[in-house]
């Protein structure tokens, strides 16, 4: 196998005196889609933020195409075509959508924008608008937009079902998909574990800040351990 | 009748001058949420980097206002560097507008002013600077009944060409909404990786350039170039600010051209030393009744 577009090995995240990422290993390949799926506060979000340099990594080691970027600025992990899509969408409410995606291309500029506009047909007709003017769902399209513009080789979606009605949901996965067809690889975290495990090739589950379960998608979904704590019923896990 | 369009006349100019020095304290509290007590000195080293211009190479005004720009810009990019940077452990927003960052940034700015204007005061004597007359901005000009100095029309054009690039720099420059987006989220514009550290930089050197024009254009208007120079205007331009709403640009320029206009109007009813008591009133007034801004909770930033 080649070498894989994110390599995580041993990873530590302290808060003060809290360890919040335990030793936590993952890998992406080429043109995969990863779940990471767990409760509130198991550390999920804490390893996207590390991931993108946010949090100060501790301990362990982040390699992105083959390159160290542990604890690296994180607009220098931007550049080399690691973004977020982050939790709690961070979009510049107060500046218009088109300006949002400016920012979101960077040295690109809007040259992704032809290509990207068929896969977010509200944005289109909403270029003029303030970011923070937009619905839930809208601003979420919005935030996965700003990161396609910067044509990103991995993309890292934390939570991207939080707070959205089923039907937009279902639509943000379905773009999810699309988004790999373009050949970029995704590592996903999300609650919403049904869904995530559906969508993805391989998956984790997450306890405690360590990687208590992994494997591919599929045998996940169908585990006596997943199904009683995350699938149970509902979607939800709490 | 035509004392009051006089008095207008120079009220907008004042005013244009308050609202150049209150862009930068705004563009500065966007990104930091700190009330950059250096601001004044930078307004002090724009009017005495003028100055040696003209008596060392006497270059035409435009050129000179050019390179006061880029004098100013340094200015402010040192400015950072040494007042402000040292404290930034983290660029997440908690930290950078976090109260620890605002009371530190708040004293050592407050100390670099200090230091300036003393090293000013030491290499150039703390009285006024000798403007040679030619270079004074006060030839009359008749405008039917009423009469100016060029120096009003100098100062107005000059401002409104800034204010219109500056608008320009933030619409439609990488640089401009790097600014505008930490302004708006700084934790965001890390996901897009905008380099933080170098878009505070920048918001100095744009806010510092505009003040230090500022501060010649104004030095050439009243022959008045000394090293404490930047305390008054920098007081006007600060109560701008918070009348403006703290971090919007359109407030800070419409409310300089309020205090502006109604200090050249005061003196019709009262002796002009009065004058600087219409900002402290304005200011103790928005206090009372609009502590958000005159143009109440409307928070769009930069």
């Amino acid at each position: 196998m080649s070498t894989p577009v994110l390599d995580i090995e041993n990873l530590e995240v302290s808060m003060g005196v809290q360890r919040i990422l335990r030793g936590v290993s993952l890998s992406v390949g080429q043109g995969e889609i990863v779940a990471v799926v767990g409760a509130n506060g198991v550390g999920k979000t804490s390893l996207m933020r590390a991931l993108s340099g946010v949090y100060p990594v501790q301990g362990g080691r982040i390699r992105f195409l083959g390159e160290d970027i542990t604890n690296m600025p994180s607009h220098r992990i931007v550049d080399r075509g690691l973004l977020q899509a982050p939790e709690g969408r961070q979009i510049f409410s107060s500046m218009t959508v088109r300006e949002n995606l400016v920012l979101g291309g960077g040295p690109l500029g809007l040259s992704e924008l032809d290509r990207l506009l068929p896969l977010f047909p509200i944005l289109s007709e909403r270029m003029q608008q303030s970011a923070g003017s937009l619905s839930g769902g809208e601003q979420q399209m919005l935030c996965v937009a700003r990161a396609l513009m910067r044509r990103p080789k991995l993309l890292l979606l934390d939570e991207p079902s939080l707070g959205l009605a089923p039907k937009m949901i279902r639509t943000i996965f379905s773009l999810v998909r699309e988004i790999r067809e373009t050949g970029v690889s995704i590592l996903i975290v999300e609650q919403n574990a049904r869904a995530a495990l559906n969508l993805a090739d391989r998956a984790a589950v997450m306890e405690g800040g360590r990687i208590v379960l992994a494997g591919p998608a599929r045998e996940l979904l169908v585990d006596p351990r997943v199904a009683e704590t995350y699938l149970g019923g509902h979607v939800d896990t709490h | 009748m035509d004392y009051y369009l006089q008095q207008l006349v120079i009220g907008l100019s004042l005013g244009m001058v308050y609202a150049l020095v209150a862009i930068g304290f705004t563009l500065i509290f966007g990104v930091l949420n700190v009330v950059n007590f250096a601001h004044g000195e930078i307004y002090t080293i724009g009017a005495f980097a003028g100055l040696l211009l003209f008596t060392s190479f006497a270059p035409p005004l435009a050129a000179v206002i050019l390179i006061v720009l880029a004098v100013g810009a340094l200015a402010g990019v040192g400015l950072e560097r040494l007042a402000f940077r040292p404290f930034r452990r983290f660029t997440d927003e908690a930290s950078l507008k976090s109260r620890a960052m605002r009371e530190a940034t708040l004293m050592s700015s407050l100390a670099l002013s200090i230091v300036a204007r003393e090293a000013i005061e030491l290499i150039f004597g703390s009285q006024f600077q000798a403007v040679p007359f030619k270079l004074l901005l006060n030839n009359p000009i008749k405008l039917g009944p009423v009469t100016i100095v060029d120096g009003d029309l100098v100062i107005l054009g000059t401002s409104a060409l800034m204010l219109f690039a500056l608008q320009y720099v933030l619409k439609h420059t990488r640089v401009g909404l790097s600014i505008r987006a930490v302004s708006n989220n700084a934790l965001g514009a890390r996901y897009v990786g905008i380099d933080t550290n170098r878009t505070i930089a920048w918001t100095f050197a744009v806010g510092s350039a505009m003040g230090a024009v500022a501060g010649i254009l104004v030095g050439l208007y009243y022959g008045a170039i000394f090293p404490a120079m930047g305390f008054s205007p920098g007081i006007k331009a600060f109560v701008a600010m918070v009348m403006g709403g703290l971090s919007s640009i359109p407030g800070a320029v419409v409310c300089a051209m309020i205090i502006g206009v109604s200090e050249a109007l005061s003196t019709i009813f009262v002796a002009s030393v009065w004058q600087d008591l219409v900002a402290y009133a304005f200011l103790i007034v928005t206090l009372i009744f609009f502590p958000r801004g005159i143009f109440g909770g409307v928070r769009e930033r930069v």
